[in-house]
């Protein structure tokens, strides 16, 4: 399928970080699967009192480009890709800068090998489960058997439309093959669907919830439902836009542009722009605080789960 | 028991059987209603109608069929707003692996559509490109920031002709070289992948977004602060949008009467051509009705609640 040279294909410019097809990037690629065999042999002997300060490295040098990035002084309205570096802050600048596709890159790679460690898992736990006839095995046949069609006609619909289809006539329905069908029978017909329908099963459940548990019990709980309803009652178009109307001729009529403030959805501008806007920034603000504090502890290794 | 406490314990299946009837009435019978659409509303609408013609635009697709009932209506109105100002645009997702098939899905339906009107119709590599998928959203994001075409270097389009050309080839990027070069960026999402979007490029190009209800209060802080310059939220938005889309903004004047004009949008004309009321319309009534039921519930719930306490000589 032409993969490879897509892959190569993939620089468009030469950095530090990148090099066109040529036998500087061959040498690279060897000596980067050498240094990769490499380090899987020597982390497999690291002991076991060392492992925690191979994690911490690893996840300290994974953070610093971005931290650096964002730290390093840069001009303020610098092209990395017309500008040449002035001295010597600017080029470390311009190396970060470079380094941030790089790095994103190897960030995505990791984070789709992780979704083939939880494949992995997830069909080595059902097949044990069915080996094992435990409790519930039928449904793990359903779901490797789900989970087989769907990646197996995923894939062929994929190449298919990818690589043989070169007038784009797939893209006419009534040239589709079983291939397409069946691609379209599992994903449009029954995966979205059933995930349409998991969602809306919330709406039963809100209701259900409103009529028991929604109580004016206390000074709170009234000050809640009545912003909530203001706010329920500004989604409803018919009622707000008759309402409003109403207030407009009035205050047309009399001449007191105050009594425009009770226009419903003027009472819902006031609760969102004035209340619910301003706490939840300030929920942001505490969030963001707790997770500058957490992530600094993470990169720094000072947090100790996760880790050991 | 009293009618009273019967009600305080009445079957949860009763109030689903009511709400499936109530929902499914208002299905069947779609009509327009007048609305007041929301400053937020308005001003994405008036954002992407102010845009040059032709503009380049970066449309992020977070969003699967999970918020259909929100989201696809979102993503409709957005495409036939992107083509009846003939821009280009690219689009891909960074939250959900299933999201650009489902956008796909979506396009082929609108472009359809649009041929079926005697529209022009919107070709892949030429008017639109397509980029799949990209696992993180933090780096994609934040490389797209730094290097737009290292971010997306490699990414092959297919061309009306069935071939395959680099993205970066297309009429759509031949002249995009960063960020900066695309008029704006639009997120779609039922996440917090906005947020993302936001912090990483909002000081690099104009960001607008169509998010749902249970999303939509996290993003209304950005609005209030510029961050970014419209957004739609949940069904409300989805007929907000389609409503501008009947009748434009005209904030200037009311009924030919001069209005306030401070923070308003100004007069921003509708469109003239192809589909504008469509999924917002139909489920509007619709969501009158549900919230009709659901103050409903909450009302009868704390009747009942007050009836029974009384009856019982409890303090109230």
């Amino acid at each position: 399928m032409n993969l490879f040279p897509m892959m190569l294909g993939q620089v468009v410019e030469e950095s530090f970080w990148k090099r066109l097809p040529g036998p500087a990037l061959y040498g690279f690629l060897v000596l980067g699967l050498l240094f990769g065999i490499g380090l899987c042999f020597a982390l497999s002997r690291v002991p076991s009192n060392m492992r925690r300060w191979v994690i911490v490295s690893f996840t300290f040098l994974a953070g610093l480009p971005y931290v650096a990035a964002y730290l390093w002084p840069i001009p303020v309205a610098a092209d990395f890709q017309t500008e040449i570096p002035r001295n010597g802050v600017e080029s470390v600048g311009f190396f970060l800068n470079q380094a941030m596709d790089p790095v994103g890159t190897i960030t995505n790679i990791i984070q789709g090998f992780l979704l083939g460690v939880g494949f992995y898992s997830l069909v080595r736990i059902h097949l044990t489960k069915v080996k094992r006839k435990q409790e519930n095995w039928g449904f793990s046949i359903v779901l490797l058997t789900c989970f087989v069609l769907m990646a197996g006609f995923g894939l062929r619909d994929w190449q298919i439309r990818t690589f043989m289809d070169d007038t784009g006539a797939l893209n006419v329905r009534d040239n589709w093959t079983f291939v397409n069908y069946a691609q379209d029978f599992l994903f449009e017909g029954l995966y979205q669907q059933m995930d349409s329908a998991m969602f809306s099963m919330i709406a039963f459940f809100i209701l259900s919830a409103a009529y028991r548990a929604f109580r004016v019990r206390s000074v709170e709980a009234t000050v809640m439902m009545a912003s909530a309803l203001i706010l329920m009652l500004n989604l409803m178009g018919a009622l707000t836009f008759a309402q409003g109307s109403a207030i407009n001729e009035l205050a047309g009529n009399t001449n007191n542009l105050f009594l425009l403030n009770f226009k419903i959805n003027t009472f819902a501008d006031w609760l969102r722009s004035t209340m619910q806007i301003p706490a939840i920034r300030a929920i942001d603000f505490g969030v963001g605080l707790g997770a500058l504090a957490m992530g600094l502890r993470l990169w720094l290794g000072l947090e100790k789960g996760g880790v050991t | 028991m009293t009618i009273w406490e019967k009600m305080q314990k009445i079957d949860r299946r009763i109030l689903y059987g009511i709400l499936v009837v109530c929902v499914c009435i208002g299905l069947f019978f779609p009509s327009t209603i007048r609305t007041d659409p929301d400053p937020s509303s308005k001003s994405f609408y008036a954002a992407v109608q102010k845009l040059p013609k032709g503009s380049t635009i970066i449309v992020q697709t977070d969003w699967t069929n999970s918020t259909r009932g929100e989201s696809l209506g979102h993503f409709e109105n957005l495409m036939r707003l992107l083509m009846n100002g003939e821009h280009k645009f690219v689009f891909y997702s960074a939250a959900d692996p299933a999201a650009p098939q489902v956008a796909r899905t979506v396009l082929a339906r609108i472009v359809a559509e649009r041929k079926s009107q005697g529209l022009r119709e919107y070709k892949v590599g030429e008017d639109y490109v397509d980029l799949g998928f990209f696992p993180n959203a933090e780096a994609t994001n934040t490389s797209m920031g730094a290097n737009l075409k290292a971010a997306w270097a490699g990414r092959k389009s297919k061309t009306p002709s069935g071939t395959e050309i680099d993205i970066f080839k297309t009429p759509v990027l031949a002249n995009v070289n960063r960020i900066e070069d695309c008029q704006m960026m639009i997120v779609i999402t039922a996440s917090q992948s906005i947020d993302i979007a936001v912090q990483r490029l909002a000081q690099k190009i104009d960001i607008t977004a169509l998010v749902t209800g249970v999303v939509g209060p996290t993003v209304l802080p950005f609005y209030q602060s510029d961050q970014i310059k419209g957004v739609a939220v949940g069904l409300k938005g989805v007929y907000d949008i389609e409503y501008l889309m009947e009748y434009g903004i005209d904030d200037v004047k009311i009924e030919g009467q001069p209005y306030a004009t401070a923070g308003k949008e100004g007069p921003v004309p509708k469109t003239e051509i192809g589909t504008r009321f469509s999924r917002g319309r139909q489920y509007y009534g619709t969501l009158h009705v549900a919230l009709t039921l659901l103050i409903l519930a909450v009302v009868m719930g704390n009747v009942a609640m007050f009836a029974a306490r009384r009856r019982k000589g409890e303090k109230v």
